[in-house]
């Protein structure tokens, strides 16, 4: 991948909106030694406000829809928003839950879903860098 | 240039103000390089705090009451025993005074 628009280091923040922590773990997978994002420069944030991705696990229960909504609103432009887990992408087992808002498209647009309960570290890996390429794509649009 | 030296260490202004300025421009730099995406205006330049909404800045001060949070718990009991006969009233306080005075003068009196 040959990136010339988006060429700096991709920063995620990582929004738990009701994970049973599976997909977390596997997140923080990514980070160890084992795969270790960082030596590419992906690295996990504390606030929105420096991210590039927002990293979204869980089913967005009804309590952190205004959090999820306000998280998103407060990412600078240009953003990726990826689902992370079957939860976050249509629910799974929780879907039409009557304490759940998601998943996480009903909030807020997502632009990457990553599929599995949970899923594999590498395709977590393989989902940012299809962020990291629509990144590039919106930077070139001037977003 | 004036040089005081005194033993072990040295102070001189004009050191002082070019470490000033060399420090002035490092602080330039740095903020020259950083984030320019954020549209003003929009909720991009609010404070984050876990995705809570974040009251207004008016609202937002922390008032020396809260710093001594700790202090008044531990000696509410104290306050709530002091508090009960502090009424306001110039009455009750002149009463203190009058039973205080007595009690005083009694206790002289019954000492020698």
């Amino acid at each position: 991948m040959n990136l010339k628009a988006f060429n700096r280091a991709l920063w995620v923040y990582h929004l738990n909106t009701g994970s049973c922590n599976g997909c977390d773990i596997e997140i923080l997978a990514v980070l160890t030694p084992r795969y270790d994002v960082e030596r590419f420069g992906i690295r996990l944030v504390g606030s929105p406000r420096h991210a590039d991705v927002l990293l979204v696990t869980g089913p967005v229960g009804r309590s952190m829809e205004d959090s999820v909504r306000r998280i998103y609103e407060q990412t600078p432009d240009p953003k990726v928003v990826m689902a992370v887990g079957n939860c976050g992408a249509e629910g799974d087992v929780f879907h039409e839950a009557y304490s759940l808002v998601g998943p996480i498209d009903q909030i807020i647009p997502v632009d990457v879903y990553v599929p599995g309960c949970p899923p594999r570290p590498e395709a977590i890996i393989e989902g940012v860098v299809k962020a990291w390429a629509k990144l590039e794509t919106l930077v070139k649009q001037g977003v | 240039m004036s040089v005081l030296t005194y033993g072990y260490a040295v102070w001189s202004p004009i050191v002082w103000l070019v470490v000033l300025v060399v420090l002035g421009l490092i602080v330039l730099y740095v903020r020259s390089r950083g984030q320019k995406r954020y549209k003003k205006g929009t909720a991009q330049t609010d404070v984050f705090i876990s995705g809570v909404q974040v009251p207004p800045a008016e609202q937002r001060h922390v008032p020396a009451h809260n710093i001594y949070w700790g202090f008044f718990e531990a000696l509410q009991g104290f306050y709530d025993t002091m508090m009960r006969p502090h009424t306001g009233i110039i009455n009750d306080y002149i009463l203190w005074l009058v039973a205080i005075v007595t009690l005083t003068v009694v206790v002289l009196v019954m000492t020698g």
